[in-house]
This record gives structure tokens, sequence and C-alpha cells, in this order.
């Protein structure tokens, strides 16, 4: 039955985060979940539309990360009318994708998961956010101010329009770089790295200090998922695909645009968000996670050398298997950025980043189309299907939100098995929900709003649906 | 799907301020973008504003959004 779904924009900035914690027979936590119900039916808005337009659409309705989505969809694009970008292109696409990391990182890691980790879980609320780190060690928000803004820079330079940039273009991209705009770039470059530095000796210091609470806080075993380059070392921008075990034994790596041979959506009457996981294990056997944990665990090390030094001492914390622990996420989301501040160095040296070779026509359609990067928060699937004259009768579209649903409930999981004693929802208890859902850096509506503290709705509910009590916060 | 909707910032008080969008209004920091004055539109994620908006970008989002949300939409 066709029914009318009214989803009023300012639906998007109200709501909590609701979570449902579900006792077993004995009492004892059994499982928990995140619903998500947030808007959807945004693929069947795109049918219709034409192809070219999806760069300049898909960034307005995620704004989060407008980069990620637009160069996604002008990569899905190029695959409709068959053309493989000049190098110079996707030097000047990925150097965009840069900024994005950079920006996307710095103001997760400085601004939200900084106070948690810095004035710690039990810390006043009022005091648990932004503001009452700026009181206490101004020089670290400072930081993720500066880091932040450089990314923007890039994305300014070269997307002339601030938010929503018109770069990417089926083919290529519609303008080159200027001198005055690389030589802005290169002249904070090594400042931006001592600061990603300094976020990199923060995260590491605390995950030492706390290291037993690291290792369980959240921790759980999954495949892990992110692109690779040719020799196996981490790349943001293209490559293939490539899926681990919990104990890091490879089980795949292909061409995205193979997607479908591999991956598999679920979905649950609970929740609006579908759960992706990895075809041949089947559900949940196959479930994984994307983002910047996933990519350190799955990749054979990184192309750049300030961040290989940190890879190396990543895959010192588990033996060199996967490491599982949830607030991890913190720390490989600064050497993440460290990498993108250094691949934009090595990118603004290459001779052809400087050409007017920007863009290939065509006028072919061949009536598919993926696009697949890693976006900040994790591996980012367009998926488009055309009629012969190029109008979208199908779009699939995977985000990394979608990637780690599984995830997230599972980690909300762990921590209400952890500090649920079956009758009781704590203030301690839910800053650890919210901190377990906020490593992931969901792109939620939940997650938009209210700064320091999330809006939680969490419900402690016995195994017969009998509610025991609900909290809600925010 | 993720979201970053425009919201008017109609309140600024230092690095902070209120915006406002149908009615329904939020306390942001302003740490991220400082240049944001009354009037303008911001985009916010978590409680902070992360880019101002011109009007015109601005309406364009908020027209394409109005329209995801009257669309007629199957189950």
């Amino acid at each position: 039955m066709a029914q009318k779904v009214m989803i009023e924009p300012v639906t998007r900035i109200e709501g909590h985060a609701k979570v449902s914690i579900i006792l077993g027979d004995d009492g004892r936590v059994e499982r928990a979940r995140l619903h998500v119900n947030e808007f959807r039916g945004f693929e069947q808005f795109c049918r219709g539309r034409m192809f070219f337009e999806m760069p300049q659409i898909t960034p307005r309705i995620c704004g989060i990360c407008p980069v990620s989505h637009h160069l996604a969809a002008a990569k899905a694009a190029d695959a409709i009318i068959g053309v493989t970008p000049t190098h110079t292109a996707s030097l000047l696409r990925e150097l965009m994708h840069m900024g994005q990391v950079v920006q996307s990182h710095s103001m997760h890691f400085f601004e939200l998961a900084g106070p948690d980790l810095l004035l710690g879980f039990d810390a006043d609320p009022a005091k648990r956010n932004v503001v009452g780190l700026i009181e206490q060690q101004p020089e670290i928000a400072l930081k993720g101010v500066m880091l932040r803004k450089f990314g923007q820079s890039i994305i300014a330079a070269l997307g002339q329009k601030r938010v929503h940039p018109e770069f990417a273009v089926a083919g290529g991209v519609n303008s080159a770089l200027t001198i005055e705009a690389r030589d802005t770039i290169r002249r904070d470059l090594a400042a931006r790295i001592e600061d990603a530095q300094a976020g990199i000796a923060i995260a590491k210091a605390w995950l030492n200090e706390h290291q037993d609470y690291a290792d369980t806080f959240a921790s759980f075993p999954c495949g892990y998922l992110g692109t690779v380059a040719e020799d196996g070392t981490l790349d943001l921008y293209q490559g293939k695909l490539r899926l681990i075990d919990c104990y890091g034994n490879r089980l795949e790596e292909f061409d995205p645009a193979d997607y479908l041979d591999y991956i598999g959506e679920r979905v649950e009457d609970w929740t609006y968000l579908k759960f992706p996981y990895y075809l041949k294990l089947g559900w949940p056997g196959g479930v994984y996670r994307v983002g910047p944990l996933a990519r350190l665990n799955m990749c054979s090390g990184i192309a750049t050398p300030l961040a290989h030094e940190e890879w190396r001492q990543w895959q010192q914390v588990n033996g060199g298997k996967p490491v599982q622990g949830t607030l991890y996420y913190h720390w490989a989301r600064m050497v993440e950025t460290l990498y993108a501040l250094e691949r934009t160095a090595q990118i603004l040296e290459d001779p052809d980043v400087m050409s007017n070779d920007l863009y290939v026509p065509s006028d072919q359609i061949t009536r598919r189309g993926v696009g697949c990067l890693e976006a900040p928060r994790g591996t980012l699937i367009h998926d488009y299907r055309t009629d012969p004259d190029g109008k979208l009768i199908d779009v699939n579209l995977i985000i990394a939100t979608g990637h780690n649903n599984w995830a997230m409930s599972r980690s909300v999981e762990e921590v209400a098995k952890a500090y649920v004693d079956g009758t009781r929802l704590t203030e301690g208890m839910l800053n650890r929900v919210e901190a377990a859902i906020r490593a992931h850096d969901p792109c939620l509506s939940c997650s938009t709003h209210a700064v320091g503290q999330m809006p939680l709705e969490v419900t402690l509910l016995r195994g017969d649906g009998e509610v025991v009590e609900r909290v809600v916060r925010g | 799907m993720c979201l970053a909707v425009p919201t008017m910032l109609t309140e600024k008080r230092e690095d902070h301020g209120t915006v406002e969008l149908a009615g329904v209004s939020r306390e942001v920091s302003l740490l991220l973008v400082p240049e944001a004055q009354v009037g303008d539109y911001l985009l916010v994620h978590a409680g902070y504003g992360i880019a101002v908006l011109d009007q015109g970008e601005a309406q364009r989002t908020l027209s394409l959004l109005n329209e995801i949300a009257s669309a007629s939409l199957d189950t």
C-alpha cells in the first residue's frame, strides 16, 4: 500500500537516540537495540532525475560530509558515461577529499570525543563538553579549530562555494588548482601536522592510562571493511574493498562495482536503517564495521611515513590482530588525520596536480555506475542505474552509519551488560551508552544537536515486553 | 541517512547562539563558525555550527528537503 510519509526537515533537528535494552529470563541484559527512525525515501526521490544531477543533490541531503557524497556521486557518474578521469582530476578530487577527512575527523576528536576523554565519563554533564574543555585546556580545543579550518580551506580552494561544492562532474572536475591556493595550503601544512600529532599523543596517552578499560569497553569480534591501494596500503579515495575477519584473516578483496556479490542488506522491523553484512557468512555471522578503526585493522600499512609509524604501533596493541575496543576509534581517527595531511603534501608535489587536463568528455550512457570511497565515517557506496537517456531508475546508497548499524547496537549491548544491574539505569551508564554510539561518529539526527550531550531515550524491557524503566535525557 | 538542515541563527552570545527552524530552537556552539551573524543560516552537527550558508544556498537546500518530505513514498 502506498502511504504518504511526511517528514519535515524540522524533525531532523529534534529526536533522541532511542535505545532498548532487553533483559533475559534471568534478569540480566540479553541484547540492546539502537532504533534509527530517520527519514527514508531519498533513493525513491532521486528516481526520474538525471544522473549528472546527483553530485549536486546528494551533498545537500548529507550536509555533514558533503564532499564525500559529492565525490562518490561523481565517481558513479564517471562509470555511467564510461570514463576514467584524468590523473589530474583524480588528484584534485582526492585533495578535496583529504580536506573533508581532516575537517571531519578533527572536529570529532577535539570537539566531541575530547571532553569525554580529557574530562572523564563521570564528569558533571554540564562541564563534560567543549566549554569545559576550553576552560581547562584551551590550547587543545584550539588545535581542533585550526585543523577544521585548514580542511575547510582546501575544500573552499577547490569548490569555490564553500559548503556545497560544485567541483566534480561526470568525467572529471571543472576547475584547476591555482598556484596561490596550492601555496596557501602548503604554507600551513607543517603546523597542522603538529596539531594532528598532538591529537595522537592525547589519544595514546589516554588509551595507555586506561588500557584495561579501553580493551573491554564495547569490545567485541566482527569483520572489518575498508579500501586499499594496489599494494594493500590504506587508501581513502580509490582502490579495492578489503574485508577481514575478527582474527585478521583476509576474507575478500574486490572491486567496489561488484559489491552486490559480497554485501547483503538485512531489514529489521524495529529500525529504518538497514544492516549490511557479508553474504557468504550470512546474517548475523557476516557483520562487520567500517571507519577509522576498521581501516587501520584491515590495511597492510600506510603509504606516508609518519602515519605508517603510528600504524606499526597500532598493530602491536593486539599482537598483530585487529583491535576490537570501540574507544580505539579515537586514536585511529587521528592517525588518519595525520595520513590525510601527509597525503595532501604528496598530492601537491605531484607534477600533474597543476595541469589543466581536467575532463574527459563522453556521449556514452552505460546505464550503471557504482561510486565508492572512504568517507570520514567509513565506506560510502553510491549505486545508480539509468535508462538509455541517463534518467535514474534505481538508486542505492550504503552509508558508513549503515555499515556500522549492527556495531552500534552491539556496542550499546556490551556497555549495558557491564553497567546495568538489571533494574536501574544510572547517569554514568547513560554517558557510556552515549560514548559507545558516538565513537562510531554516526550521522543521525540525535547526533546533530545538543552541545556535549546526546539526547537519549533508553528503555529497559523484560523479555515479554514489559517496561521496567525508561529514562529520557536531553 | 545523515542530515544537515539549515537553521537560522536568531541570537548570538560570544561563542554561543540560538538557531531556529520552524519554531524549534536549539542552543549551538559557534566556536567553529565565529564569523556567523544573526540572520545567517547554519548547518549544525552535534551541537556545533559547522558551516554558514548564504541565503540562496540555504533556500535551495530547504526547498529540496521539503520536496522530499512531501513526496509520496511506498513504504
